[in-house]
């Protein structure tokens, strides 16, 4: 039978994304269950250091030295590497983040084997083969899926697994590159940095998000302080991207980020449909609002009523003044 | 400049009407249907890329043959033309079959630049563009915030979204586009675009005007399948807590240490 | 709940004008609504919005820039836009009932020398019959248009004149013969305004659709040419029953829209309000309301789209039609908003919800456009002939 493979993702200074630990730790749960072999693949410029830490999460890890990752859209060159090593095995199984990186590489390298996609799993277990459990419809409905042959691709969500990392470590072989590409490679012209490097927002435990009760630019310092005291992520509704006052990378609704944090904390936002189907599946979920009938008030856990400016502060000194 | 715009007629998610049919799979049927949200934004995308340049946007669906009706808001909102992609074998059909069905479809069109939403609120896999420009072996440019296209160069310039700012992309065309939220709102329909739609032709074609065997593409050969379904645990009521911010923070950090989060 | 759709009769590109224009005025109208109340300010950011979509060009034909909408498919533009705010709705209702002389009498070279300019909305047109001395008894006009060489003269008042102070166009109805029959008397006029001897005298301040300026005209001596007079002269009255006959179904759909905002807000709140440990909604007493105000809405609703394709069909007895649906929908309108201020209590007699607008806004369509007084009456000489003289 065919591996169970984990296709890693890098962050820019070459170290392992924690997307990638989580897949390793759940390929190595997934290999005990079916007696396959889990294997990871880091496809980059410099492989080495990510599959070095790759290794302290699976036996066998294969890196592929690819200099045109340095400026070439990496997806689609992985994909392409990952299709040269899975060949035409239909019984493979792939582990991919459900990341914008790990959604194109799902999607290109479905085209190049014999491989169907089951996306967005926020559970994967095995009964005789692979059951992924996802959400669907907004969150109004959980399924479990299966695959109709042996192998597959699965794209993961963010914190589905808590990385762990094996007891021994794995052995890291490179592998040479493979035929020439045949799919084109799209140029990087320029990458240019907005923000300091954030943790992208799906994969962030604990948001914080601002909406239109937090009034401008300035009210989302106050949303970064609570966000930083709790080690989260700062999110926004649509009307707050909208009205300009911070970036879309951070929205989170229908038209932005689906994301399933431990924590969600909705400053000022009401709670409409298009932001609830993105954040409705957070293990907890606690509003701050002037309007005790906002929507959100229907599906929160605790809302608590009153002017975000005074209860976030507020919030600020109780945490900061908890012991320990 | 010639653009095609993959749309997906999705249950109307305000109606709130989804469920699932007996084989486990959305009962398309029972919902009213409307195009994907995201893939609104790609289509004003490409109608802007059209009234600045000139040329034409064709819609291409995959869909059952009553999604002509969801076209039509569409071919009001500027759209030249539709092709509506639709067999009795596609129905029940997993991400894999939709890959192949749409790039074939587009194999018999000659396009500049396809465009596709981020992702669909039905599914929300966000995979199949990115299968259609591996198939059809053209570049792959995903979430962009902005497409400038230069007819005379035969390049396109992308403006992808990352999570830290943006990497500019260049590539030659015919490429494939996926358009998010930042490109822009999709504009209302004129009404002179409403009364004009209905003489809009929207071509079908099944698989055999594609060439695919039925037997390789669909419902019959899903690559995945439901195994159950089940409504999520249901929240526990609300809390209301009203009173003064210190109260309201105390509150909110006794949760917090209940579930554990600090 | 009634989303006010009622989509089996209706075609798909109807269909989907509606959707459109309900999302366009729940969008970018519905948020003005009240402030347009309170100012008493004339929207010219609706009527720009109003023209950019092309609803100001639903009434027009093709050929003219419009976009050709039958009788229906104008009132269910105006219905959507009516459900978010009165005072909107009327820059669509009185672009087509000032037009309406003109679509119906107009020769082909003044269709072409106004027409363009009215549907693109770049001017707005305003209906001038009535005056102080003449509301129901329109035969009691005084404003006289004397013919001097090629022009005519036009020296009178007209009063509560919808648009009066912001249109370009105004169709001026005045006694070209006092001689004649009664209703060979009048004739109409397209006066293209500002103009010598043209003046705004008044605004009024009304108990509702106060963003609509209503102004008393004052015409000294305005000269207007020969080839301005829409028909022949004495065509007057039959004109003015003829635009009647399409602009009250209008002031229906109007009604209709009304009606259906209220009883949205009156349900809206009765789902979430609650007292005695229940939301009010399933209080016996509120929830009849609530349904005596859904059925009579769709009631008034059915009937006006059926006058409507009635009288787009050309029947007989267009004026019956017309004036039943109007009847109806005016009545129906003031009932549903003043039950919607029940259900919503003592908040509903406040300007922080939209009701009591609704209410006040809604007592016009008993009054404009004909009296449902002279409605019964038009009603029921459609049924019972002439008195014998």
């Amino acid at each position: 039978m065919g591996a169970i493979w984990v296709i890693a993702e890098t962050n820019a200074d070459g170290s392992l994304a924690r997307s990638a630990a989580e897949a390793a730790t759940l390929a190595r749960s997934l290999a005990a269950a079916s007696g396959r072999e889990a294997r990871g693949l880091v496809v980059s410029v410099d492989p080495g250091r990510a599959g070095g830490e790759l290794a302290a999460y699976l036996g066998r890890v294969v890196t592929v030295t690819e200099p045109g990752a340095a400026d070439h859209a990496w997806a689609v060159i992985a994909a392409e590497r990952a299709a040269g090593l899975l060949g035409d095995d239909p019984s493979a199984i792939v582990l991919l983040s459900a990341s914008p990186d790990g959604r194109d590489l799902a999607g290109t390298l479905s085209a190049l084997t014999p491989l169907g996609v089951l996306a967005n799993a926020t559970a994967v277990t095995w009964d005789g083969r692979v059951a992924v459990e996802m959400s669907t419809f907004g969150g109004k409905l959980t399924t479990t899926s299966g695959f109709t042959g042996d192998g597959g691709i699965i794209t993961l969500r963010p914190n589905a697994v808590t990385a762990e990392p094996a007891a021994a470590r794995g052995v890291v072989e490179a592998a040479a590159a493979g035929a020439a590409p045949a799919l084109p490679r799209v140029t990087i012209a320029e990458r240019v940095a907005e923000a300091s490097a954030a943790l992208p927002i799906e994969e962030a435990r604990v948001i914080v998000s601002g909406g239109r009760g937090v009034g401008g630019p300035e009210g989302f310092d106050l949303v970064g302080e609570l966000a930083a005291l709790l080690g989260g992520a700062v999110g926004a509704s649509r009307a707050a991207v909208d009205a300009g006052w911070i970036p879309y990378a951070r929205q989170i609704g229908q038209t932005g980020k689906i994301v399933k944090p431990q924590l969600y904390l909705a400053l000022g936002i009401s709670g409409a449909i298009q932001h609830k189907v993105g954040m409705q599946t957070a293990e907890t979920i606690i509003a701050v609002n002037r309007d005790p009938d906002a929507p959100i008030a229907a599906f929160a856990d605790l809302l608590v009523v009153g002017d975000l400016f005074e209860v976030v502060p507020a919030v600020v000194r109780a945490l900061q003044e908890r012991p320990g | 400049m010639q653009i095609v715009v993959l749309t997906k007629p999705v249950p109307d998610p305000a109606a709130a009407a989804e469920r699932l049919g007996l084989d486990g799979r959305l009962d398309r049927a029972a919902s009213p249907a409307v195009v994907n949200g995201n893939d609104e934004y790609a289509l004003e995308a490409a109608l802007k890329i059209v009234d600045a340049l000139g040329g034409e946007v064709t819609l291409l669906t995959m869909a059952a043959s009553g999604a002509a009706d969801t076209m039509r808001k569409a071919l009001a909102m500027g759209a030249t033309r539709g092709i509506l992609v639709s067999d009795e074998a596609l129905a029940g059909s997993c991400i894999r079959s939709t890959t192949q069905v749409l790039a074939a479809a587009l194999g018999g069109l000659t396009f500049d630049l396809v465009l596709a939403g981020v992702d669909t609120s039905d599914g929300v896999a966000g995979v199949v563009p990115a299968g259609i420009a591996a198939l059809l072996r053209i570049p792959y440019l995903g979430n962009a915030a902005r497409i400038e296209p230069d007819p005379a160069s035969g390049r396109v310039r992308v403006r992808r979204i990352t999570p830290t700012g943006y990497d500019l992309l260049d590539a030659p065309m015919p490429a494939l586009v996926v358009c998010t939220q930042v490109l822009g709102e999709p504009r209302y329909p004129s009404l002179k675009g409403i009364m004009g739609a209905r003489s809009k032709e929207i071509a079908t074609r099944s698989l055999a005007d594609l060439g695919l065997d039925p037997s390789t593409v669909g419902g019959a050969v899903a690559s995945t399948a439901v195994l159950d379904s089940r409504r999520p645990p249901a929240r526990g009521a609300t809390r209301v807590v009203r009173g003064t911010p210190d109260e309201g923070a105390a509150e909110i950090v006794a949760l917090l240490e209940a579930r554990r989060i600090i | 709940m009634s989303t006010g759709t009622a989509t089996d009769r209706l075609t798909e590109e109807q269909r989907l004008l509606q959707a459109t224009l309900r999302e366009l005025a729940d969008a970018k109208i519905a948020p003005r609504a009240a402030e347009i109340d309170r100012t008493s300010e004339f929207p010219d950011d609706i009527r720009r919005l109003l023209a950019e979509h092309d609803v100001l060009a639903l009434p027009f034909p093709v050929e003219h820039g419009g976009v050709g909408g039958d009788l229906l498919t104008v009132c269910l533009a105006i219905e959507q836009i009516a459900r978010a705010c009165a005072t909107s709705s009327l820059i669509l209702i009185v672009q087509a009932l000032g037009a309406l002389p003109l679509l119906l009498g107009g020769s082909p070279e003044q269709k072409a020398r106004w027409f363009p300019r009215l549907a693109s909305g770049e001017i707005l047109a305003a209906f001038a019959l009535t005056e102080p001395e003449a509301g129901s008894d329109a035969s009691a006009i005084r404003t006289r248009a004397v013919r001097d060489g090629d022009d005519y003269v036009i020296t009178g008042t007209k009063r509560f004149i919808t648009h009066g102070s912001v249109a370009g166009l105004v169709s001026v109805f005045a006694v070209t013969d006092p001689e004649a029959p009664r209703h060979r008397r009048l004739s109409c006029f397209a006066v293209e305004v500002p103009a010598e001897g043209f003046r705004v005298a008044r605004l009024e301040h009304k108990l509702g659709i106060r963003g609509s300026p209503t102004a008393e005209l004052e015409f000294t001596g305005v000269r207007v040419p020969a080839a301005n007079r829409i028909g022949a002269e004495g065509d007057g009255f039959a004109l003015a029953m003829g635009t009647f006959d399409r602009s009250r179904p209008g002031v229906a759909a109007q009604a209709v829209g009304i009606a259906q905002g209220a009883l949205e807000a009156a349900t809206a709140y009765a789902k979430e309000r609650k007292q005695f440990g229940q939301r009010i909604g399933d209080f016996q007493m509120v929830a009849a309301m609530l349904a005596d105000m859904d059925a009579g809405t769709e009631a008034a609703r059915q009937l006006l789209y059926t006058a409507c394709e009635r009288i787009e069909a050309g029947v007989p007895d267009a004026a019956r039609w017309s004036a039943m649906c109007k009847l109806v929908a005016g009545d129906t309108a003031m009932r549903v908003t003043t039950d919607a201020v029940q259900v919503l209590g003592g908040y509903g007699y406040i300007n922080e919800f939209p009701v009591e607008r609704m209410m006040r806004d809604a007592k016009i369509t008993q009054i404009y456009e004909g009296t449902q007084q002279v409605q019964r009456l038009v009603i029921a000489r459609a049924l019972l002939g002439r008195a014998s003289d």
